[in-house]
């Protein structure tokens, strides 16, 4: 395969076929001795043997070599096969073959299967067994018992150790994913605590020490306090790192939900309006609704921020306090502006103007809530939004 | 006694300290030191940066406080870190403050602290109501009777800190006095850290820990 990753884990995989490859071939050098009577041509097996022991040296050194474990190299094994098995007859003598003398390649023909599987995966593996297995009983006069199951058994090694080989390899290509995605994380995080460490704590110092001086300064505070809570929204934005919940906790937090669709963390979308003036209050554990839900919540309590802003002053300052209890989720928006006098709602809306009616009452009508205003005059307003979860 | 790892940050804080007649026993910035030096220099308030290079916040407040019991903790810290924040409460700080407040919040934060009053965010009072109601979800009366549980006042109280309001409006708005407002507060934060230790401390025998 050409996306093939380093392939660490198929290097034991080589080194076992060359075990495999020379204790074979020891195998047949000893069944030559033992069996050199009986040849046909006797003198022919001095090359034949030649030709197993060198390949198997040069096979070993070359399947080492990454770079050469390619058609050329692969081709050239079977066919030293295949010239081994269809010498046997000659030198063996089709009449002692016929007796049970083995072959010239008799176990050693399995190495270059295994070479094939473990190269290509289960397919590849098969092909040679078969090609192998065809030219070893084609040397026989009839096909015995005893070939057939070396078929049989050739073709089940060369798709088992492709498979294993395959899965070997996918194995570590998820490795090699994981290692790269957690690499990432952790530079996200290292950041995120450089930034949290040095930027945002001299931003914080500036907006302290310019605070209550006069003109230019107390702006230079004012927009580094804005950098600073939009900084640290953004930090933020992921769940809260050095943290493990302890075990009872993580059992509950294992416990699967109900429902299904992506759900977000409403506390993310709200903590995006934290400014100097906008002060987020949240449970320390996500607020999990459906993505749609969660964004139109958001956009409400930005319709209610905004309000402030527009109708309370710009020294408005305005608090959020977000709440979940009972599958209830409330989000209360506060403002210490002069408030809004009794009957002006009602007016505005007689008047065709439905700016807070409309996209805070309106928003999350459509999702089934609820909404309250409430507010007297000095006591500024407060907009409570109040929805069902259904869980 | 000031803990903060970044210097320029000490140094204003010990200026403002200094200005405003308060006794600046010690400075550090790593959390081990702190508990270290904490006995010598026998400081009534620790202001202390949640995040030290060395130990966690919550490390350095049980240290401070087996070193030295009835040390009040008023936490510091530049960001948003929830769990943190809500973790350091339940070791044992009475206090929290955003890094970004002003000099006189900062100054009347430490006055409160070591009057021994909470010091409330909003956003903090927002991560104790939440706390108790995880508690009250998952704890069960299966499991423990003892998952801490806020009266409708506390919880009333809690809300409206986290709307922002200051313990005076809040007294105006549900006609209480200050002091109780006051109490109220305090009481939320004394029932999450008795429960914290009771967890801690059962932890620790299912752990085997009590043992020889």
């Amino acid at each position: 395969m050409a996306d093939e990753p380093s392939g660490t884990f198929q290097v034991p995989l080589w080194r076992a076929i060359a075990v495999f490859r020379f204790a074979s071939m020891a195998y047949v050098v000893a069944m030559s001795a033992v069996n050199l009577t009986d040849y046909a041509h006797p003198l022919g097996a001095i090359p034949a043997l030649a030709l197993l022991v060198g390949w198997s040296v040069a096979a070993a050194y070359l399947y080492a070599r990454p770079a050469w474990r390619g058609w050329p190299l692969l081709g050239a094994d079977l066919a030293v096969t295949l010239v081994l098995l269809l010498a046997s007859p000659w030198v063996v003598g089709r009449t002692a073959i016929d007796n049970g003398v083995p072959s010239l390649a008799v176990a050693w023909q399995a190495g270059p299967v295994l070479a094939w599987a473990v190269s290509g995966g289960r397919r590849r593996g098969a092909v040679a067994a078969v090609v192998v297995g065809l030219a070893d009983v084609s040397v026989r006069a009839k096909l015995t018992h005893a070939s057939a199951t070396g078929l049989m058994l050739m073709l089940l090694a060369g798709v088992a150790v492709g498979h294993v080989a395959r899965l070997g390899v996918e194995s570590e290509q998820r490795l090699q994913r994981a290692v790269e995605l957690e690499a990432a994380t952790r530079e996200r995080e290292r950041l995120a605590r450089g930034i949290h460490d040095s930027v945002l704590q001299v931003l914080a110092l500036v907006q302290r020490r310019a605070a209550h001086l006069d003109g230019e300064a107390a702006e230079l505070a004012r927009l580094a306090g804005e950098q600073e809570a939009a900084l640290r929204a953004l930090v933020a934005g992921r769940p809260p790192r050095s943290w493990q919940p302890p075990r009872q906790e993580a059992r509950r937090r294992a416990r699967p939900r109900q429902r299904a669709g992506p759900e977000v963390d409403l506390r993310a979308i709200l903590d995006g309006y934290a400014s100097p003036a906008v002060s987020i209050a949240a449970p320390a554990t996500p607020v999990r609704l459906p993505a749609d839900v969660a964004h139109e919540v958001g956009a409400a309590v930005g319709a209610a921020l905004d309000n402030v802003a527009r109708h309370a002053g710009p020294e408005a300052r305005a608090w959020v306090l977000l709440e979940e209890e009972d599958g209830t989720v409330t989000v209360a928006v506060r403002d210490d502006g002069p408030g809004i006098p009794a009957g002006r709602l009602a007016e505005a809306a007689r008047e065709g103007r439905l700016g807070v009616a409309q996209s805070i009452r309106g928003r999350i009508a459509d999702l089934g809530g609820a909404v309250e205003i409430i507010s007297a005059p000095g006591e500024g307003t407060e907009v409570e939004l109040r929805l069902r979860v259904s869980r | 006694m000031v803990v903060d790892d970044h210097p320029m940050w000490r140094q204003g804080v010990a200026r403002d300290l200094a200005e405003a007649g308060y006794d600046l026993v010690a400075t550090t910035g790593e959390g081990g030191q702190a508990v270290r030096i904490a006995p010598a220099a026998r400081p009534d308030v620790v202001v202390l940066d949640l995040q030290l290079p060395d130990i966690s916040g919550v490390e350095v407040i049980r240290g401070l406080l087996a070193a030295l019991p009835g040390v009040r903790v008023l936490m510091l810290s530049a960001s948003g870190e929830e769990q943190s924040v809500l973790d350091a409460v339940k070791a044992g700080a009475t206090g929290y403050l955003l890094k970004s407040a002003s000099t006189e919040e900062f100054l009347e934060a430490v006055r409160r602290t070591a009057a021994g009053d909470a010091v409330f965010t909003p956003g903090l009072a927002g991560l104790v109501l939440g706390e108790y109601r995880r508690l009250a979800k998952g704890g069960g009366p299966a499991e423990d009777g003892g998952a801490p549980r806020l009266t409708e006042r506390e919880t009333e109280v809690l809300r409206l800190v986290a709307k922002g309001l200051s313990y005076k409006q809040i007294a105006a708005r549900l006609t209480l006095s200050h002091r109780t407002v006051q109490n109220h507060v305090q009481n939320t934060l004394g029932k999450l850290q008795l429960h914290n230790r009771v967890e801690l401390t059962r932890y620790a025998i299912e752990q085997g820990l009590d043992g020889p």
